[in-house]
């Protein structure tokens, strides 16, 4: 059980890198990115391949956090100053290409057979203790973007991205460039997903195009709308949520043993659909959402 | 309805409970084998994960109603890889944690199955997976010789594909593979055998899943004017290829894996379309009493006749396999005696059975080498079975058997 609950956790804390990311870019300050697990795989690819070379797993969790930040540059260069839903669409085109580039270019990233045998953070311990400091490490990384988000949203820059969310033109009007912070939110959020991505590889420890699909990106969506969008308390109870739903229905067959196997997967995916649902119908703001604004 | 934040919570924490609370309550029986069918319900094995489970569950009953595996009754915990790493990852955990299954059965991709043998490993359990990628064979991957390979690898089925593609007398192959690791695996298995009999490959395409059309890819290599196409692919997208191939009125003919050229391929396109094409299967012993038997639980249990699920006829003798090696092993072994007797149980010099309550009889006089429904399931060194490969012709809509290619 211990182990079970352990891996959880763990997975909990890279989704949570993600939602974090995806709250302050939607959340504070309106950017609908669908395309928020290019920036994952990026950084999923970039932490594999230095590690499988030799480079020390410190570093390859820096550059992939760098190179998951540059990775968007491009994008929000292109496409940043479209409006909300024409980025939705570049977005989620940007994190298709990834995917493809992934599969294709096979000299660097050994296309659909993927890479396999990516090395564990902490080579030394093994089993459990490995387990430990895998979440051990997850944790400080959640903790330390918990604060760094806390402390954006008291800064003048998140009282800015907040009212370029509210209204962009009347912020135009004083003269600031609504673009230029969105391009700073999109940059720090696609860091968020690069590290996240370098700690998923290295927990799964193969990784593979296929597993960087847009539902990856979709789950997260789901995490924040049912959490509360624009809190960070909101992100946390979303991500818990989301795992509560994904695993907690594993326990359901136990208790409910007249529900065929087969039958339970499916069960699982239309509780999730039925959740979403009637959060969007009975808390339209999420678990934790700011009810003092309409 | 008004919810305050207190009482979701609350409801929410309750629920949370609810589901964690009966896996503390579970107690350890003695007399039974928990063994975990993680498959792929959803996500890109879909099509064949419900088969596979209901042949995990199917041939669980039938070792429970031949007095159990050393006395022992199998008891069965399903879970959905959704064919995503991730996802398997966590389940396989549950599945080792919670529910304590002693061995895993029936991964299919090789992604998942490549995350899951490490954890399964690491609790010295086996993985019994249906995946090709050749990394599961050997270190790291498969340090501990737990994982076992019921499936051929992508790679052989490439060699046989070029035995066949000589013994035709075909000059001019060209290949064209759906963009993942099975079906890249069968064409690369293909043009290094065909390279190393001295020849050469015209043209080779790899193409994106999920098009509407294959025609750009199809033109490339028609122009090449080969005479036989080599196929990795699945049955959605060959169905699509097959017809545009027809309407071009070219007269080459097809050499494809048989979970691509099956007889749901002949229903959707008609026998004119598919005449002459040679599908390629590792033998699953049709006409064996073990697929015979294999096929009247799928039958019964799916509907469907056996032959479209070659998954589900490898975790049926996964489950007789266990069994096998348990009933070896003696009441009260631990897994590492369990995991020696495998080979014993699978592998030639033994007296040929084809069914668990049948190798129990033989057990008590010799040994014994299972006969699968899936292959003949004998295991080299590294868990991979070598079955036999056999050349089908679709000729008049029929789908027929016409020589073995032993590699």
């Amino acid at each position: 059980m211990d182990a079970y609950l352990i891996a959880i956790a763990i997975v909990s804390g890279i989704y949570l890198l993600l939602a974090l990311g995806l709250n302050l870019q939607f959340g504070l300050t309106g950017l609908i990115n669908f395309g928020h697990v290019g920036f994952f795989c990026v950084g999923a690819y970039t932490s594999a391949i230095l590690s499988t070379n030799g480079v020390p797993v410190a570093w390859s969790l820096l550059a992939a956090a760098l190179v998951g930040m540059l990775a968007a540059w491009p994008l929000g260069v292109i496409s940043i100053r479209l409006r909300e839903d024409y980025f939705a669409i570049a977005s989620l085109g940007f994190s298709e290409i990834v995917r493809l580039v992934a599969t294709s270019e096979g000299w660097l990233t050994n296309g659909v057979q993927g890479i396999a045998g990516i090395p564990r953070i902490f080579s030394g311990v093994t089993g459990q203790s490995q387990a430990i400091a895998m979440l051990a490490i997850v944790t400080v990384f959640c903790v330390l973007a918990i604060l760094a988000m806390r402390r954006i949203v008291r800064s003048p820059f998140g009282r800015m991205i907040e009212a370029i969310r509210d209204n962009e033109e009347a912020v135009k009007s004083l003269g600031k460039d609504p673009a230029g912070f969105k391009m700073q939110v999109l940059l720090l959020g696609s860091m968020l997903a690069g590290l996240s991505g370098a700690l998923y590889a290295h927990y799964i420890g193969y990784i593979s195009p296929d597993q960087f699909i847009p539902f990856i990106t979709f789950q997260i969506w789901m995490a924040i709308i049912m959490g509360g969008v624009g809190r960070i308390s909101g992100t946390v109870a979303g991500v818990i949520i989301l795992m509560v739903f994904l695993e907690g229905s594993r326990f359901l067959r136990d208790i409910a043993p007249f529900i065929p196997e087969v039958a339970m997967a499916s069960i699982r995916l239309g509780a999730i659909g039925l959740a979403l649902m009637l959060f969007t119908i009975y808390r339209p703001q999420g678990l934790m959402g700011d009810y003092t604004k309409r | 309805m008004n919810l305050t934040r207190r009482q979701t919570l609350a409801s929410l924490a309750a629920l949370a409970g609810s589901g964690l609370m009966p896996s503390l309550t579970f107690a350890q029986d003695a007399g039974t084998f928990r063994i975990g069918a993680l498959n792929p319900i959803t996500g890109a094995g879909g099509p064949y994960g419900t088969g596979m489970q209901k042949m995990i569950a199917a041939a669980a009953e039938v070792v429970n109603a031949a007095g159990g595996a050393a006395g022992r009754m199998f008891e069965v915990f399903a879970e959905d890889t959704q064919t995503q790493p991730q996802a398997a990852v966590l389940a396989a955990k549950k599945l080792i944690e919670v529910n304590k299954v002693q061995a895993v059965l029936g991964t299919w991709s090789s992604g998942v199955s490549l995350a899951v043998l490490p954890l399964a490993s690491e609790a010295n359990i086996p993985l019994f997976h249906c995946s090709g990628a050749p990394a599961l064979s050997v270190a790291p991957a498969n340090e501990k010789k737990l994982g076992y390979r019921f499936q051929a690898t992508n790679d052989r089925f490439g060699r046989a594909f070029a035995e066949i593609a000589t013994k035709e007398g075909f000059k001019r192959p060209a290949t064209m593979a759906f963009n993942n690791a099975s079906g890249i695996g069968n064409t690369e298995g293909f043009e290094k055998a065909w390279k190393a009999k001295g020849g050469e490959i015209v043209a080779s395409v790899v193409y994106e899943p999920a098009q509407p059309s294959y025609r750009a890819e199809l033109q490339k290599i028609l122009d090449a004017k080969p005479d036989v196409i080599v196929m990795g692919s699945y049955i959605a997208d060959t169905t699509i290829i097959l017809r545009e191939w027809y309407q071009t009125g070219e007269e080459n003919t097809f050499i494809m894996p048989a979970w691509a050229g099956n007889p749901e391929l002949v229903k959707a396109l008609g026998p004119d379309v598919v005449e002459g094409i040679i599908s390629v299967d590792s033998i699953s012993n049709e006409g064996s009493p073990a697929f015979a038997a294999f096929d009247a639980a799928y039958q019964s249990a799916v509907g469907h006749p056996g032959l479209t699920n070659v998954y589900a006829a490898m975790t049926w003798d996964m489950v007789t396999v266990l069994a096998l090696a348990m009933e070896a092993a003696g009441p009260g072994a631990d897994m590492a005696a369990i995991n020696a007797k495998i080979r014993e149980v699978a592998n030639p010099d033994g007296k040929q059975v084809s069914s668990f309550a049948e190798g129990k009889e033989a057990l008590k006089s010799g040994p014994i080498n299972y006969e699968g429904a899936s292959s003949v399931l004998d295991f080299d060194e590294f868990g991979d079975v070598t079955p036999d490969f056999a050349a089908s012709f679709i000729r008049s809509g029929e789908i027929k058997r016409e020589y073995v290619v032993t590699l």
